[in-house]
């Protein structure tokens, strides 16, 4: 069954990309949903998306204790709207962080962070039901030392993962490691160090080697990455830390702009205080991506300027950075029109007016819950859906560690809840990243799916 | 004067020096001008070298002294040196009148000043200082007038001494020799006859070129600067004045950190990939142990054995040896970094569990008959399964899951067998060869070693050797860190009280917490953001938890003190960051509380005698250090592969 499925993987995967063009040329009026913050590679949900899938920690002494991958139903005319419909578990507790579709978008991969294992879901064969396709147990080893798999990103027919840390120090030293679709090791690009620079640029005092996130733009041939901390530091208590006067210089200050096509980075840019979401604009003309430096607090934009040379400068503060106010999940609109920041401190989403892509401004907040990390929207900006935790170690301690999925709607003026589900109440743990899913995504294959799932229920 | 043409600075040299003319109160005849003046004011005669394309090796310290800015505050050199900065030095006096003597380096310097205002690399990062060799007419005031137009710029301070008395040591080390000038009747004139030597200095106070008239371009002193900011060569090796000691390439930490407080904290990051190493066999120290280190001791029931530390060795990096695969014993003891761990005040374990106390340095424990900073273990051997059964270090559940897990990894097939005539792994064989790798890690043969026991007078600098009279006189260290007739531990293997301890369980934490967020970039945070986000810290009595008995509250064992500059942050919380943080906590006589030992008292020590006993603890450093972290690269981390058995995820495996 699995041979015979790989037989036929690239006919599948030309078909879905296909399908895929054929419904974005064809009825180009219709409402595009999907979140916007993808890789441009990959396949796209027409009309309203059915479910989201809930990358989420497990806590111990809650149900179970372990890390989950769990399934809301989203459509409004479903009977279960606004229900957990699936609760998968994986055994242990990995530090459940990101996870992406693979380009075709029939498997989710979704990192961890502590254990680094990868778990590839199989989303395709029933949407309803993700099943657990196969986990990768030895990534630090076949990628020579790379620890806490974060983004795991579309490019054709492979992922490109980040690392965090490496098995040397548990420090921010780490890669980007690159996988096939089919969960095979292809190579390991070491982000810049000044030892090794690689024949990058070093545009100011810092050439870190640190990674977080990772976007490309392949209309200028550049994947972009961002710079957090090492395992040592996304694991420990958050309080202890602010008080570890080591631990504290441990952060990354770099982006680097990288050939996509090469994979060789070409110039690393001086970026402060732990840049993390890198957002990369879709609009043609765009030459620029944007990230939100998590302990300074500010956006800052990463941009080809007139001589082709690429730049980074900061163009905002988020809230007042004295408070820590801690940006962490950022969303750009599908136009590029406006950007949700969230800040997990005072549980506020922002909303920040990109009319001016240089000099973004706040148009609007509002406070979600006593804690907020990720946001993901439609891609016609409607419908914006909240989860609640940052990292297990992290997140606020007593009352105020409050764990949700929360779905909202968006007017262009004010975010209204339409509702909410407490993840501590139903014991399914912290409520990290959020992908969407649909039925439509695969109606080609969509009765024999079906008829597949009716087997197996058996 | 086409010559002026030419070079405009070359005017604005002659108009320096004569505007300074004016000043001075017993003015010296002009000088002839000399016929060939220094290439600076024509034209360079060759391109400056690529940056990075050569090396620039040290060739020696840079000496320290007692001087005085030109605002008249009092501090050392090397306080001016500033951190993690490139220092350009030149020896003026404000009444020079020779356009190739000190207005040339100054008028270098000058050009220098304005070449990197813009560069983003330099402009932090190198530091001119301009120090008189004339204590008597420059004074304060004077250097003031005479630098004040380039101060401005925050990088080019101007020094002077109080006396001759200060003045000449410095000069010495320097090797800059200056002969006061005299006229026909012998009468001291306000001129000095020298050399001009301009030197530059790596952040490590290593010089590492000396410039005289003949190059003194400013093109290329930015690029020898540039090269050695961008070099790869050591941060951690130190020389002598009269000897190149090599004590350590690769005792370095993979992301150095130096000067992060500062704006101008600049990276000097390794390649993770490009950490390699050699093999080395270190059992010869069983036979012949580093100068100023006893025989190593071994218990009767086990012997040091090849096979055994090649096995100990591979499970110390195996990082197969926790719960969930993700921690060996070498991630808190991590080779590069003096085997502690310099990235965490308090360590973290499993799952990110906290910690309580500083990683502790590998080195040297062999001879340790309390082990863990509580002091409750006794040897090497025991000591092993404390952190591997720690619920907040390797936390595996049980000796059992240890041994039954190993049997289970296939490159660990016949190594027990082998070692331990046929025995398997048990909780006794494993635990005696990791000790047996452990034991083999001593260091010796220090500067320290090679003066005090090895007789080499002048492998000591004069501050290290002035610095060890404090030690062992008047400052008081030795009789906690002891040194003997034929060896120095440098530790009393005993429990004691500095109320580190007792304010960490007593104190109260301010309102505000100040927190460096980027580099240089620091917030006062309030106390109930950082509450809100974490967990109060473990509480912590010392050896009191061990005896139960209310006299040993916050009594911790006293850590030998070789290697002491490669083990930072200190204390058995890490809540010091250098060997002077240290220096200072012990000379404000430590924390008050009523088990304070009595032996600790302020000491009432100058700014000088702590800079004095921190050289001497800086000449600590064993010479094999090298060796044995190049030994530990060469040994494989232990993570899971696809032979091992898919002891978590079984039912995926067969789907």
């Amino acid at each position: 069954m699995q041979k015979q499925h790989k037989g036929t993987f690239s006919r599948i995967l030309m078909a879905a990309s296909l399908a895929a063009t054929t419904l974005f040329t064809a009825m180009p009026a219709r409402t595009v949903a999907d979140e916007t913050c993808q890789s441009p590679y990959m396949a796209k949900i027409v009309g309203q998306e059915d479910f989201v899938y809930v990358w989420t920690l497990g806590v111990d002494g809650l149900g179970d204790g372990q890390d989950k991958l769990v399934t809301v139903d989203v459509n409004p005319k479903s009977m279960n709207y606004g229900k957990v419909i699936n609760s998968l578990s994986v055994g242990g507790r990995n530090e459940a962080h990101h996870s992406g579709f693979t380009d075709d978008r029939r498997y989710l991969w979704a990192g961890g962070l502590d254990t680094n294992k990868l778990f590839i879901f199989d989303v395709h064969t029933d949407p309803a039901k993700p099943q657990l396709h196969k986990v990768v147990t030895d990534f630090v080893a076949k990628s020579g030392g790379v620890v806490g798999p974060h983004t795991t990103y579309a490019l054709p027919g492979r992922m490109m993962i980040t690392g965090l840390s490496n098995n040397q120090d548990h420090g921010g030293r780490t890669a980007l490691v690159e996988y096939t679709n089919e969960g095979e090791y292809v190579a390991t690009h070491w982000i810049p160090t000044d030892q090794n620079l690689q024949g990058a640029k070093k545009g100011g005092n810092f050439a870190d080697g640190y990674g977080y996130d990772i976007r490309a733009l392949p209309r200028r041939n550049v994947m972009v990455t961002s710079s957090f901390t090492g395992w040592s530091n996304y694991m420990m208590d958050f309080g202890k830390m602010l008080q570890d006067k080591e631990a504290m210089k441990r952060f990354g200050n770099t982006v680097v702009v990288w050939d996509l096509h090469t994979r060789k980075p070409k110039k690393v840019l001086d970026v402060p205080g732990a840049p993390l979401e890198v957002r990369c604009a879709w609009e043609s003309e765009n030459n620029w991506c944007l990230t939100t430096t998590a302990l300074t607090s500010k956006i800052w934009m990463i941009y080809e300027d007139e001589t082709g040379e690429w730049q980074a400068k900061e163009i905002a503060d988020v809230g007042d950075p004295s408070k820590v106010p801690l940006p962490v999940d950022i969303s750009l609109l599908a136009d590029d029109s406006g950007l949700w920041v969230n800040t997990f401190m005072d549980g506020t989403s922002r909303f920040f007016d990109l009319s001016d892509p240089h000099n973004p401004k706040q148009t609007y907040e509002k406070k979600i819950a006593a804690q907020v990390n990720m946001v993901s929207e439609s891609w016609d900006g409607k419908r914006a859906y909240y989860t609640s935790s940052l990292l297990a170690n992290w997140d606020k301690k007593g009352q105020d560690n409050e764990q949700y999925f929360k779905a909202y709607h968006w007017d262009g003026k004010q975010l209204t809840e339409q509702f909410s589900i407490d993840f501590v109440k139903e014991k399914l743990g912290r409520a990290h990243q959020m992908r969407f899913g649909a039925y439509s995504l695969y109606a080609n294959n969509r009765s024999t799916e079906k008829g597949q799932s009716a087997v197996a229920a058996k | 004067m086409s010559v002026i043409k030419q070079h405009g600075i070359y005017a604005i040299a002659v108009i320096l020096l004569s505007a300074l003319m004016t000043h001075s109160p017993l003015a010296a005849p002009a000088r002839e001008q000399p016929a060939v003046v220094a290439p600076f004011y024509t034209k360079a005669e060759y391109p400056p070298p690529k940056v990075g394309s050569y090396k620039l090796p040290p060739f020696g310290v840079a000496a320290d002294g007692r001087v005085i800015d030109a605002d008249g505050k009092e501090g050392r050199l090397h306080d001016f040196f500033g951190h993690g900065k490139i220092i350009l030095l030149s020896f003026i006096y404000s009444t020079c009148s020779d356009v190739n003597g000190c207005p040339l380096a100054t008028a270098v310097m000058y050009d220098i000043q304005r070449k990197i205002k813009n560069d983003p690399v330099l402009r932090d990062r190198l530091q001119m200082l301009s120090l008189s060799f004339d204590p008597v007419y420059d004074t304060p005031e004077v250097l003031s007038l005479y630098g004040g137009g380039y101060a401005d710029a925050g990088n080019w301070r101007f020094l002077t001494t109080a006396s001759w008395k200060e003045l000449e040591p410095i000069l010495d080390s320097y090797n800059q020799p200056v002969i006061r000038d005299v006229d026909e009747q012998g009468r001291e004139l306000s001129t000095f006859s020298h050399i001009l030597r301009v030197f530059l200095i790596d952040p490590e106070k290593r010089i590492r070129n000396i410039y005289s008239v003949s190059f003194l371009y400013p093109e290329l002193i930015i690029n020898d600067a540039k090269t050695i900011l961008q070099d790869s060569v050591p941060k951690y090796e130190r020389y002598s004045p009269n000897e190149l000691i090599k004590v350590s390439e690769l005792s370095r930490p993979g992301d150095y950190k130096g000067g992060y407080e500062t704006s101008g904290y600049v990276t000097q990051s390794q390649s993770v990939a490009e950490r390699t190493g050699e093999k080395a066999d270190l059992s010869h120290y069983l036979v012949r142990p580093p100068l100023g280190l006893p025989a190593i001791p071994q218990p009767e029931d086990n012997p040091v054995t090849h096979a055994k530390v090649e096995l100990g060795r591979k499970l110390f990096f195996d990082r197969r040896l926790s719960l969930n695969d993700t921690f060996s014993c070498a991630m808190c003891h991590i080779p590069e970094q003096g085997f502690t761990n310099h990235e965490l005040a308090i360590a973290v374990g499993l799952e990110g569990r906290s910690g309580r106390r500083n990683s502790p340095t590998i080195y040297n424990t062999g001879y340790l008959s309390r082990l863990f900073h509580d002091g409750r273990e006794e040897s090497l051997e025991q000591q092993v399964w404390g952190p591997l059964l720690a619920v907040n270090e390797m936390a595996n559940p049980s000796v059992g899951a240890v041994i039954g897990k190993i049997r289970k990894i296939p490159d660990y097939a016949g190594m027990f067998e082998a070692a331990f005539n046929g025995r398997g792994v048990s909780m006794e064989t494993l635990g005696m060869a990791i000790a047996s790798y452990e034991r083999l890690l001593v260091s010796g043969n220090s500067p320290f070693d090679r003066w005090h026991y090895g007789g080499e007078t002048n492998i000591l600098s004069e501050s290290a050797k002035r610095g060890y009279a404090l030690f062992t006189g008047k400052a008081g260290c030795v009789s906690c860190h002891q040194i003997g007739t034929e060896a120095a531990l440098f530790t009393d293997d005993a429990m004691h009280n500095t109320g580190v301890g007792y304010r960490e369980s007593m104190g109260i934490k301010p309102e505000k917490e100040k927190i460096l967020v980027a580099p240089g970039v620091y917030l006062e945070v309030d106390r109930e953001i950082i509450d809100a986000v974490g967990h109060p810290p473990p509480a912590d009595v010392g050896l009191y938890e061990v005896t139960q008995n209310p006299h040993d509250r916050w009594k911790y064992h006293t850590p030998s003190l070789r290697n002491i500059a490669l083990t930072a942050p200190y204390m058995h919380n890490g809540s010091l960051s250098t060997l002077r943080e240290v220096v200072d906590f012990y000379n404000e006589g430590g924390i008050e509380n009523e088990l304070l030992d009595v032996r600790i008292k302020p000491l009432g020590l100058s700014e000088g005698e702590r800079e004095d006993l921190v050289a001497f603890l800086e000449s600590l450093t064993g010479d094999n250090v090298d060796t044995i972290i190049a030994d530990a690269f060469a040994a494989p981390i232990g993570d899971i592969t696809e032979a091992d058995p898919n002891w978590a995820n079984q039912k995926a495996s067969h789907e």
